[in-house]
């Protein structure tokens, strides 16, 4: 079993305007995508993820650690939540990440296990 | 391997020729390692190239490299162990299987054959074409490193450096060392196809000065699709693909005068064109299984080799029937409409109906960054007495040319018109 990460990127907005229906259409894509996920491997997190403009982030500037508003990098599309998976290999991966709405992107990455490094 | 020559050098290049994909995919499904099976069976390579011609060439040359490989792969393993290192694993259809988590299709259904799963993981969607192109060729087909980056015209550090980066990927993104289910078979084999096309069309790419034109190393894409068709035969896209690059390869000796310039269609002495690879393209051309329904990517790959098969079948240009050119290039326009095929159709146009037809037919095309509108424009501007707007055209086409030669050639057509 591998382990990735799948990154649901999407142009923010529309989600509280979208009638009933079309909201829906998305929680029956989500469901077909769980469901594959629990028949070929496991999920282990997901999360829908507020919008961008909510987003903190911290980094160093020249040595000292700095806080500004807003996400890593400017784009038309954010990420917009994400799957924390085990499947067989990337063509399942694929394969789920197709049932997903087509107003997404999504992007695959496979997670890399650091040799040395042991949690605390 | 009986018919093996007792040669050693020759044995070598024989067996590394028809046998290394088999091989490699021997050894990545025993050992699921594709950062080592590569090292190890060029290691094994070398080993024979300065055995056998003291201990003499084994009865079976292709299991002696594959047992010397092997060896090398478990030394490594030993090492690796010994630091306790893991390395991660291709993963298989086998383990799929065992681990009982994917809806298999019904076994039957399934070709097993690991040189197909090693076909079908190098030209992986998921994969940069180009990346696949270059895995394709050096563990498919064991071309080396440094003629895959002459035939994409990079140099062999930065090719091996690509190699490297598709290997990494492959093994750390999971794509599977493993044959798809029957459904999804066909559209990974015209994955396979365009691969193998890229290839070819790379090694017709004019490169910059002498490397004009890389054939031997198109004829290696051809090898590609052969091997393919051998695993699936009568697949359509790949039975298309050959006889369209068989037609094309076959004007090989013909297209570069002695000058080291390109020769135009028109000029090619046709006695050398290969009547061998002309005669077995149009005998795919009239299999069976490209009358039936097919795919709109085996179809533009039909259509374009019925294209070169009426240049391959004409005795002289003169005979050349541009009236059913003229057609096959509107049904080529409907499968994928692309500039290139409607400046093609525009030329033909202009040898069927005239070069103000041809003109006409023009009108909108654009492909930036290239000369070849101008230059088609120029050619039948001339052919249509209009010297003036002739001449405006060439000085376009030649100042965005790249080309050397073509240039060249571009600047002699362009001086003739003052003569």
């Amino acid at each position: 079993m591998k382990r990735y990460v799948l990154l649901l990127a999407y142009e923010p907005g529309g989600w509280d305007d979208a009638s009933e229906e079309v909201q829906q259409t998305f929680f029956d894509a989500h469901h077909a995508f769980e469901e594959y996920v629990a028949s070929h491997g496991r999920r282990l997190a997901s999360g829908a993820l507020a919008d961008a403009d909510t987003a903190t982030t911290v980094r160093h500037v020249d040595g000292a650690a700095t806080v500004s508003d807003g996400p890593y990098v400017e784009t038309v599309e954010f990420v917009g939540g994400y799957y924390d998976v085990e499947l067989p290999d990337l063509d399942s991966a694929i394969e789920a990440a197709m049932l997903l709405p087509p107003s997404y992107a999504v992007e695959i990455r496979p997670t890399v296990l650091i040799e040395g490094y042991e949690h605390a | 391997m009986t018919d093996a020559p007792h040669d050693p050098t020759a044995a070598l290049e024989s067996v590394v020729r028809k046998e290394w994909g088999r091989l490699t995919s021997l050894l990545l499904a025993q050992f699921r390692r594709l950062d080592l099976v590569e090292d190890a069976l060029s290691d094994a390579v070398e080993a024979a190239a300065r055995r056998w011609p003291e201990d003499g060439v084994p009865d079976n040359p292709a299991a002696w490299l594959v047992t010397t490989a092997r060896r090398r792969v478990v030394d490594r393993l030993r090492a690796e162990s010994m630091a306790q290192r893991k390395a991660p694993l291709l993963v298989t259809d086998a383990e799929r299987r065992e681990e009982g988590t994917r809806t298999m299709a019904d076994p039957g259904d399934l070709v097993e054959d690991d040189l197909l799963r090693l076909v079908l993981m190098c030209t992986h969607p998921a994969l940069a074409s180009e990346s696949a192109c270059a895995l394709a060729l050096r563990l498919v087909l064991g071309v080396s490193t440094h003629d895959i980056g002459r035939l994409f015209l990079v140099t062999e550090p930065t090719m091996a450096a690509r190699i490297t980066r598709a290997k990494k990927k492959v093994v750390t993104a999971g794509i599977p060392f493993a044959v798809p289910a029957a459904d999804d078979l066909p559209e990974r084999l015209e994955t396979v196809a365009q691969t193998a096309y890229l290839a070819f069309t790379a090694g017709y790419a004019p490169g910059s000065g002498p490397d004009l034109l890389r054939a031997e190393l198109a004829g290696e894409a051809i090898r590609l699709v052969r091997v393919v068709l051998a695993l699936r035969p009568g697949e359509p896209s790949l039975v298309g693909l050959l006889a369209l690059m068989l037609l094309q390869h076959s004007r090989r000796d013909a297209r570069v005068g002695a000058d080291g310039r390109l020769v135009l269609l028109d000029d090619q002495d046709r006695s050398r064109w290969r009547r061998d690879e002309i005669d077995e393209a149009l005998l795919l051309l009239s299999e069976p299984v490209l009358t039936g329904p097919i795919s709109p990517v085996a179809a533009a790959y039909l259509v374009q080799a019925r294209i070169a098969a009426e240049h391959a079948t004409a005795a002289t240009p003169e005979d050349t029937r541009w009236d059913r050119i003229v057609g096959h290039y509107d049904v080529l326009l409907e499968l994928t409409p692309s500039p290139s095929a409607r400046l093609a159709r525009a030329v033909a146009v202009a040898q069927a109906a005239g070069p103000e037809a041809g003109l006409e037919a023009l009108e909108g095309i654009e492909i930036a960054g290239s000369h070849r509108v101008d230059a088609v424009r120029a050619e039948l501007l001339v052919r249509a007495g209009r010297p003036v707007e002739a001449r405006d055209a060439y000085d376009a086409a030649i100042a965005v040319c790249r080309n050397e030669s073509e240039r060249a050639h571009l600047v002699e057509r362009r001086d003739r018109l003052d003569a």
